[in-house]
């Protein structure tokens, strides 16, 4: 019998031609390693045919099936189907599909066209060949840029600058902000400043507080009476000569009696000394709970009761400092790892002196780059507005802003993070923590490490994503010893806790991702994520944030257990986004879904979410269930207008997977009645427009909304949009480029992203 | 996700020339669906110096999801930003867009699209009648489409032509040259059942850079097959749960395998009594999406299996017992059939194997067998040691061509014994 082993044999006559299945053969080995073993094992089986004995000898049917076992044959895979009535569902979800079939089948236009047509032919297709080349070079560069710019994602905030609103908002908001004014900078030492530009300053000029305070001296001997950092935000409120002695008691407030406030007369004149609800004179943390003194001060010991007996009202500092306390303790718990806590119990018993620790152990951080000083936006007009134009773009920088807190706000929410960047750098150069200090002893303080999380916030925010991991690499896994305020007893002297911001932490776990290494960032978080849920724990044990055996009011565990939630829900969100890039979409949507718990209040946007990552899988039928369920949400929550927004976003997202662009563009239109300045659905329906081959409408459209609100529309994504939109609509695309370069300079500061302007 | 890099005109499939200056300027788009962008989120508690000032960046940057701005995923949506990859069975959409970028009217334009193909050409543009006229600041838009049937270089040949206020006819073309890619590498396995079953595993590995979520990968049965999928838990449930759990979707270079079995129509099972040699089982039937639904079709050719050989003689077991008694004599029916192409004249031999014994005649004659006619015969047999006992040792010898065919392990039964369980 010929026909025993049968099945081995690859099918020899295929659907597909020849001359596409050569380049199958040749090209999937590489692709894939298990690829090649798949067909090594069908070479051994081959082999294994030839080998076996001619078909006299009668083989069981089990071996035939041992043999069928080995074989997995490569099949090759035809023209897609065009059998019409299977093509039915294909045919309606793609438009007007058949009739270019249809018209694919008339014949050609008249023949004096063809004619043409073959005149031009030779001419043109060595013209062709030029531009295919080119073409190809294309394609492969975008390969190239697919896989290399992840990481330079740049969805940075978006530009609306409203200077003078937000800056009163700042100074006059009784908000628990650390107030915008820093003690770093006299105004003397300011103009030093700028007469030393480019260099900026002088290290010397500033001293580090606690260098040299290893000793347990009381602080006010210790410190010296020059112009030095303040220990802590809270500081700056401080009326030199009126320090209440009763605050002498409490860490923060107390560390700088013989300080000299030097804080920028301006900026102070700028803030109300008082706010309405807020009566007390030397509190800067404006918290709701400070403006309640009644909050029992645990820790406060029998004098300081009697002490604030006296002090019954609100404008009790003393209450308010330990409220302060309170907040600084539930703020800045942290558990350090095993051997930071040795470290730090020997620092308090005073076994060993801060001195002695060896550097390795201390964070030591220095900046690593200089000046990022420079404006795109500037440069680009330079280019193609010429230096007139050029001249007339104004923009902060770091030179033009008081040389504090508060200039440095005001460079954040002028958009001008390079120039922010550029005055933290001034900030903790004047710190001790300067260009080239990396590696050498320095003190922190909160101060410091918030101007560090600030810059490395920016540096994030600018897509920097080299430089921060440079500026964060000397604080580690932030575990130093001298991260912690036990570190400085003198200085701090009562207060526990990890100076870093849990911000910081967060930046510090986030950052990896960007930099392609995920992770990374998984790990970092899920070491966050286990310090979170202890402290919760210990919190509902009954204990103190960090475990020990400290009472707390009802009132403080509480608001303490709040705190703790939201920035395990913060982490949460973090590690979703990180599973999200990481494209691992099963864990990214139970991560998100596991966070509708901690904000329930959040419920429509997530859902809503997690039905638009199901839609970038295309998987349409469980988006839809994710968007049924927001739009029961919706109904039991009540039929709002941002409800009904969501609901209508859905559904038009629904309508663009199923390319049905013209019910999308309904729906975002719909929207636009409920909400006309709704930028995302302005936005949208333009690009609806476009797929429905209405360009000059989706065009005008976007560009009067630029026009019309600057402020909503110059964003990146819609400045890309209609860049793109310009380009294909014209040549002359430069210019109208060029019109909204010069929209852009009248409003964005520092940080905004050229690229999408796509001019260069 | 969304990738912003840096941004260049390279979407735009487009490459001028500048030989003559014409009038008009034509562009070409590739519409692949758009994305949804990304944001980035970076925030502060009240506390930090900045205080609410990177909340309020976030919430006045109308691309984040108000009300829950720390999610990354906006619903912003952003044009294609380059051609990206194209695969086979997707759909090739264009925007083309003809421009009139001089300051007179043009008249009589025609635009015609074609794709031109290793095999063939095809006209693409949406109508093939010319513009009267074309005011300056004006444009002819199409939007083509064309479901990508072969793999290989296509170019996209875009040809106008206009007459000029002077009279003057120009015309000019413009070529866009792209590669089809094979999304998927699918792989196939037969395995033959103990019955005229076949179950066929196929591995479908997507070999695309992005994830795919797999709508339908269903087996069109070839005529003399039933198919039944074996890709749900719960099996012949309609919304029973697939075996690849919730997600069905293939992260770039993953595989997946998918299971059928088939099984002859009872017509045809009958007819040919025997099915032998190349047969035709069916093609798989492949639908998927990405993003935002970014549709694909695929088929796999006619996939064939070689029937396995069964040499001249085939013995099947009609019926059998799984569990029988010890030392007690049971029934099996066997079907011989004649695979070959002449008559066989046969003789059954019975060896006792250790543990099971035939009961009656060896050596008896069974007769003529043409080809492709089958007989069934009782037999019986005693099974000695308990346990899992193969059943072997039946000899076929064709008495014409003095062939003998050895049939072994051609079953297993249970033997066990009826005396021990003391319960009964």
């Amino acid at each position: 019998m010929d026909s025993s082993e049968g099945p081995a044999q690859r099918p020899v006559t295929l659907d597909i031609d020849g001359g596409i299945e050569t380049p199958e053969a040749s090209v999937l080995p590489q692709n894939d390693p298990t690829e090649a073993s798949y067909q090594e094992e069908s070479i051994d089986l081959d082999a294994e045919n030839f080998a076996s004995p001619p078909d006299d000898s009668i083989h069981s049917e089990s071996l035939m099936d041992k043999l069928n076992d080995q074989m997995m044959e490569s099949v090759m895979i035809s023209d897609s189907p065009n059998s019409e009535e299977e093509d039915a569902v294909a045919v309606d979800s793609l438009l007007g599909q058949n009739d270019d079939e249809e018209a694919s089948k008339t014949p050609e236009g008249d023949a004096e066209e063809r004619n043409e047509d073959d005149s031009t032919e030779h001419e043109e297709t060595s013209e062709g060949l030029l531009e295919e080349e080119e073409q190809e070079k294309i394609i492969q560069a975008d390969d190239d840029k697919r896989e290399t710019t992840p990481q330079q994602d740049p969805n940075l905030e978006t530009p609306e600058s409203q200077d003078a609103s937000i800056e009163i908002n700042t100074v006059s908001s009784p908000r628990e902000d650390p107030v915008p004014v820093c003690t770093i900078f006299s105004q003397a030492a300011q103009a030093k400043t700028q007469a030393l530009v480019p260099d900026g300053f002088q290290p010397t000029l500033v001293k580090s507080p606690s260098f040299t305070t290893g000793s347990t001296e009381t602080p006010n001997k210790l410190i010296p009476q020059v112009c030095q950092p303040s220990p802590s935000l809270s500081k700056f409120f401080t009326d030199n000569g009126t320090v209440n002695p009763a605050s002498d008691f409490f860490d923060s407030f107390t560390t700088s009696t013989s300080f000299i406030s030097v804080s920028n007369p301006n900026a102070e004149s700028l803030n109300p000394p008082e706010s309405p609800q807020e009566a007390v004179p030397t509190s800067t943390y404006f918290t709701p709970v400070a403006s309640k003194p009644q909050a029992s001060p645990v820790e406060a010991s029998a004098p300081m009761n009697k002490l604030q007996a006296v002090f019954s009202s609100g404008d009790d500092p003393f209450a308010s400092a330990l409220i302060n306390s309170e907040l600084d303790k539930r703020y800045d718990a942290w558990l350090p790892s095993d051997d930071t806590r040795k470290v730090l119990i020997s620092v308090a018993t005073q076994q060993i002196s801060p001195g002695q620790i060896p550097k390795e152990q201390l964070a030591m951080p220095g900046l690593k780059f200089d000046n990022l000083q420079g404006d795109a936006v500037k440069d680009l007009m330079q280019r193609f507005l010429g230096e007139q134009a050029a001249m007339k773009r104004q923009v902060l920088s770091a030179n033009s802003v008081e040389q504090n807190f508060l200039g440095l706000k005001r460079l954040i929410s002028t958009k001008n993070w390079r120039a922010a960047v550029d005055l933290t750098g001034r900030l903790l150069t004047a710190h001790g923590q300067g260009y080239g200090k990396s590696g050498q002893h320095t003190t922190h303080t909160t101060d410091s490490l918030q101007l560090w999380f600030v810059r490395l916030s920016l540096l994030m925010k600018l897509s920097l994503f080299q430089n921060a991991e440079l500026e964060l690499e000397p604080f580690g896994d932030l575990d130093h010893p001298n991260l912690y305020y036990e570190y400085y007893p003198a200085v701090y002297p009562g207060r526990r806790g990890s100076m870093v911001p849990f911000s910081m932490r967060l930046l510090h776990a986030e950052l990896p991702q960007y930099l392609q290494k995920p992770q990374e960032t998984l790990d970092r978080l899920h070491r966050i994520k286990s310090v979170c849920q202890k402290i919760l724990s210990n919190l509902q044990e009954g204990l103190a944030e960090d475990g020990s055996m400290v009472n707390l009011t009802q009132e403080n565990r509480l608001a303490s257990l709040e705190l703790w939630r939201s920035r395990l829900s913060r982490l949460m969100y973090s590690m979703a986004n990180c599973l999200l890039m990481m494209k691992d979409y099963v864990l990214a949507v139970e991560t998100y879904r596991s966070i509708i718990e901690f904000e329930p209040e959040q419920k429509v946007q997530l859902l809503s979410g997690i039905g638009r990552i199901f839609l970038q899988i295309g998987d349409i039928r469980t988006a839809e269930k994710y968007f049924e369920d927001v739009e029961k949400a919706c109904q039991s929550k009540g039929k709002t207008a941002t409800e009904e927004t969501s609901v209508l976003m859905n559904r038009a997202f629904v309508y663009l997977s199923q390319n049905n662009y013209a019910d999308a563009h309904t729906c975002f239109s719909s929207v636009l009645r409920l909400d006309p300045k709704n930028p995302v659905a302005n936005n949208n329906a333009a690009v609806c427009l476009l797929y429905l081959g209405r360009l000059k409408e989706s065009l005008g459209q976007l560009e009067s909304l630029v026009h019309k609100d600057p402020a909503l529309y110059l964003h990146e994504s819609v400045l890309f949009n209609l860049t793109t939109m310009y380009e294909l609509e014209s040549s002359r695309s430069t210019q109208k480029k060029q019109a909204l370069l010069e929209a852009a300079a009248c409003r964005e500061g520092d940080s905004f992203n050229i690229q999408c302007l796509k001019l260069v | 996700m969304q990738v912003k890099g840096p941004a260049t005109a390279a979407d735009k499939m487009d490459v001028n020339q500048a030989k003559q200056e014409h009038l008009l300027a034509l562009k070409v788009m590739r519409l692949t669906k758009p994305t949804l962008f990304t944001n980035m989120p970076v925030t502060c508690e009240d506390r930090d110096l900045p205080g609410d000032l990177f909340l309020r960046l976030m919430k006045d940057d109308p691309s984040t999801v108000k009300g829950a701005e720390t999610l990354i995923l906006g619903e912003m949506l952003t044009l294609p930003q380059n051609f990206g990859n194209i695969f086979l069975g997707e759909t090739f959409s264009s925007y083309i867009s003809v421009h009139n970028d001089s300051s007179q009217v043009v008249k009589d334009i025609l635009v015609k699209a074609d794709l031109q193909t290793s095999s063939q050409r095809l006209n693409l543009s949406a109508s093939n009648s010319a513009v009267s006229e074309l005011k300056p600041e004006c444009c002819i838009d199409d939007v083509i489409h064309h479901e990508v049937k072969e793999i290989g270089t296509h170019i996209l040949v875009c040809a106008v032509s206009y007459t000029t206020q002077t009279g003057e006819k120009l015309y000019f073309r413009k070529f866009f040259k792209f590669q089809v890619l094979k999304p998927l590498d699918v792989k196939t396995k037969f395995y033959n059942a103990e019955t005229d079953e076949v179950f066929l595993e196929a591995q479908i590995q997507n070999i695309t850079t992005s994830p795919m979520f797999m709508e339908k990968v269903s087996l069109e049965p070839s005529m003399i097959y039933n198919v039944t999928e074996l890709n749900n838990v719960a099996s012949g449930d309609e919304s029973g749960e697939s075996t690849f759990g919730k997600m069905s979707y293939l992260q770039p270079l993953d595989t997946r395998q998918y299971l059928y079995c088939l099984k002859p129509k009872p017509e045809f099972a009958e007819k040919a009594g025997v099915i032998k040699g190349v047969t035709v089982i069916g093609k798989l039937d492949i639908v998927w999406k990405t993003n935002l639904g970014e549709r694909g079709r695929l088929q796999t050719s006619q996939l064939q299996r070689m029937a396995p050989g069964y040499g001249d003689v085939r013995l099947s077991l009609e019926f059998i017992p799984d569990t029988v008694d010890l030392e007690e004599p049971f029934d099996i029916t066997c079907k011989i059939t004649n695979c070959s192409e002449r008559t066989m004249d046969l003789l059954l031999e019975m060896c006792n194997t250790r543990s099971v014994h035939w009961c009656g005649v060896s050596g008896r004659q069974l007769g003529k067998l043409s080809p492709s006619a089958s007989l069934s015969i009782p037999l019986k047999l005693l099974a000695s040691v308990q346990g899992l006992q193969s059943i072997s040792g039946l000899r076929l010898t064709d008495t014409f061509l003095k062939r003998t065919y050895e049939y072994d392990d051609i079953a297993q039964v249970c033997v066990v014994c009826p005396y021990t369980s003391p319960e009964c």
